[in-house]
């Protein structure tokens, strides 16, 4: 099939939201998500003895509550019954601006009332960072005014099972922060990222859930069986045959997955070369660039790599439904989508102000190379820093482990401009008031997709942070 | 016009009767309150997805929304409950196709948990947005049923 054009309709955010806004899951929808069932017979899923104790109170009123919201929502989709869920949740409840007040309210009265997710989890990182990356004095009023109910969440997770601050990341998979179910499990997890890893390169089982449904599910410790966590729902509709010349950009890539299929689950193929058949902490950012971007660009909630990930290494073409569409990706067609993301800098020939790495949050290895690659360039140069700094996005036991095992390394990184932070990169770069001054680059997708940050492959992008400027033609 | 009638599903039942307002496009449940959730907007509810032809610019509160679907970040849920915590949340979402999963989570812990309801039927097929149009007088009962004209 010849290579088409978007079906994504884009919305523009005023000023004062920034751009903030497409954090998560733009052109989700439930299309095709039931068969037309009679509507005066609602769908009653089954339920054993004790749920139905649960939802008539035996376990309190606040867990019956639970039980009702989960039973419905579960009902609403066809969901079959309730699987019990195993390893840990990961929750997208991560910033406390005035609108979540509701949602606060709910899981401040389950932690009051002493209530547990079943397993300790995982969050995503916090909106901001106070220390790492030199606020002015705006920046913190920015902060302050827009997240005033940001101790909230942070208390409201630390009781109910999440106390660390320093496993916070979008990236909870990575082994540093440990989040990693094994294959098959039944999970409740929000993030868009981190449930499209999750559910591709992990092999977990998890629908893409709205905020706070991932939190009420953990606390039940059941979730409905519906959609990406059914054999039927896992099923490929679009078989993406990747036939680019050299390695692709991942991002670009994954960009063009996700504007091609929007919701549906893609088979890919041409890619298992760049694996080894194996997904490693050696390769695991390529897939997490790719994902992601599936994610940001589309609504892309699993994908399959042919030779690569676990359902398709198990099930091969079998996972292509009767009647599937293909989409091929060649030179040409990773080149149109890279000319769609066009400048977006408010004032276009402006020069770089701040280099974003890290969306979703970086890995070791993104770390090490990144580290080597500046360091290297700066003393070929005899350049002593960065013309323009360079953010690094990750969890705080990550950087932990830099410091741990190349310690020298990381202070050349430091004297060089770059900096370690363990907040979002959307919600930063994205920030109402910050965004309007900021000219950022990234090597982020993602980032791209939801700000107007603008993209840069890996090489272009050392360039033009050790000469701050932006190369003709890039 | 000839009074028309549709039957839905009933998610979250209830009778009602006001005017209907009109999306062709799928309803971007966050993109739509960008007013109310970044500038402190409290008193209406204009719609701020520019992408949206029919509700741009027009005043969500309390509105009977007729539409496909919904679309938009996996905050839409929140952000409806957040709507009815204002007082600037709609009545009424009336879904031609089925509710998004988003949307239904926010309108579930809304109705369960705050006891704030938006009536909500869905899967009232494509007929019933081919026949509605923006300013209809539209009444919903509580079986899941919806007179258009």
């Amino acid at each position: 099939m010849k290579s088409g054009t978007s079906i994504k309709q884009t919305t523009k955010s005023p000023d004062y939201a920034g751009t903030m806004l497409h954090s998560d899951m733009d052109e989700q929808s439930s299309r095709g998500a039931a068969a037309k069932p009679d509507p005066k017979k609602p769908h009653q899923m089954s339920l054993t003895k004790e749920e139905q104790d649960i939802m008539n109170g035996s376990k309190g009123e606040l867990m019956a509550k639970i039980m009702k919201i989960v039973v419905a929502h579960g009902n609403a989709f066809f969901a079959e019954k309730l699987v019990d869920l195993g390893g840990a949740m990961h929750t997208s409840m991560y910033f406390g601006t005035s609108y979540m007040a509701p949602l606060i309210k709910i899981f401040n009265e389950c932690a009051e009332a002493g209530l547990k997710a079943y397993a300790p989890y995982t969050v995503n990182p916090r909106p901001y960072d106070v220390y790492n990356v030199n606020n002015n004095a705006k920046d913190i009023e920015l902060i302050y005014d827009g997240y005033k109910l940001q101790r909230e969440v942070d208390y409201i997770h630390s009781r109910l099972g999440a106390p660390d601050q320093n496993r916070q990341s979008c990236a909870c998979y990575v082994d540093e922060v440990g989040n990693a179910p094994a294959p098959g499990t039944y999970v409740a997890w929000a993030e868009s990222s981190a449930v499209n890893y999750g559910n591709s390169v992990l092999g977990i089982r998890t629908n893409r859930n709205a905020t706070g449904m991932e939190l009420l599910c953990a606390l039940l410790g059941k979730a409905p069986l519906f959609g990406l966590m059914t054999d039927e729902g896992r099923m490929a509709k679009w078989l993406v045959e990747v036939k680019t010349t050299k390695e692709p950009d991942w991002g670009l890539v994954g960009t063009a997955i996700g504007r091609k299929v929007v919701e549906d689950v893609p088979y890919i193929t041409g890619l298992d070369k760049y694996f080894g058949g194996k997904v490693t902490n050696e390769n695991m950012h390529l897939l997490k660039a790719m994902g992601s971007a599936t994610a940001s660009s589309g609504a892309v909630g699993l994908y399959h790599v042919e030779g690569v990930t676990p359902d398709a290494k198990e099930k091969g073409k079998q996972l292509l439904v009767e009647g599937y569409q293909t989409y091929v990706i060649d030179d040409a067609e990773q080149e149109r989508v890279r000319r769609t993301f066009e400048n977006q800098w408010i004032e276009k020939d402006a020069n770089p102000t701040h280099c974003f790495i890290g969306c979703p949050h970086n890995t070791y290895k993104e770390l090490v190379t990144w580290g080597k690659n500046v360091t290297e360039a700066l003393e070929k140069r005899g350049q002593k820093k960065l013309e323009v700094p360079m953010y690094l996005f990750c969890a705080n036991v990550v950087r932990d482990h830099l410091v741990e095992e190349e310690p020298l390394l990381v202070g050349a990184m430091k004297r060089a401009g770059m900096k370690f932070t363990n907040m979002c990169t959307v919600s930063y770069a994205g920030m109402k008031g910050f965004s309007e001054r900021v000219n950022g680059v990234t090597n982020s997708a993602k980032t791209r997709n939801y700000s107007n940050v603008r993209y840069f492959p890996d090489d272009v992008l050392l360039e033009i942070v050790l000469t701050g400027k932006i190369p003709k033609g890039a | 016009m000839a009074k028309k009638t549709f039957q839905g599903r009933a998610l979250l039942p209830g009778k009602i009767e006001g005017k209907a307002l009109v999306s062709h496009a799928a309803f971007n449940t966050s993109g739509s309150y960008l007013t109310n959730m970044f500038a402190g907007e409290t008193e209406k509810a204009i719609c701020t997805d520019a992408a949206n032809k029919d509700l741009y610019g027009k005043d969500l509160k309390g509105a009977i929304i007729c539409t496909t679907t919904g679309v938009g970040s996996t905050l839409g849920g929140c952000v409806l409950m957040g709507m009815n915590e204002l007082g600037v949340g709609a009545k009424a979402l009336l879904y031609a196709w089925s509710v998004d999963s988003v949307a239904a989570a926010g309108l579930f812990m809304s109705d369960i948990w705050n006891g704030k309801r938006i009536i909500t039927i869905d899967m009232l097929g494509d007929e019933f947005l081919e026949a509605v149009n923006t300013g209809d007088p539209i009444a919903i009962h509580e079986d899941g049923t919806v007179e258009v004209g």
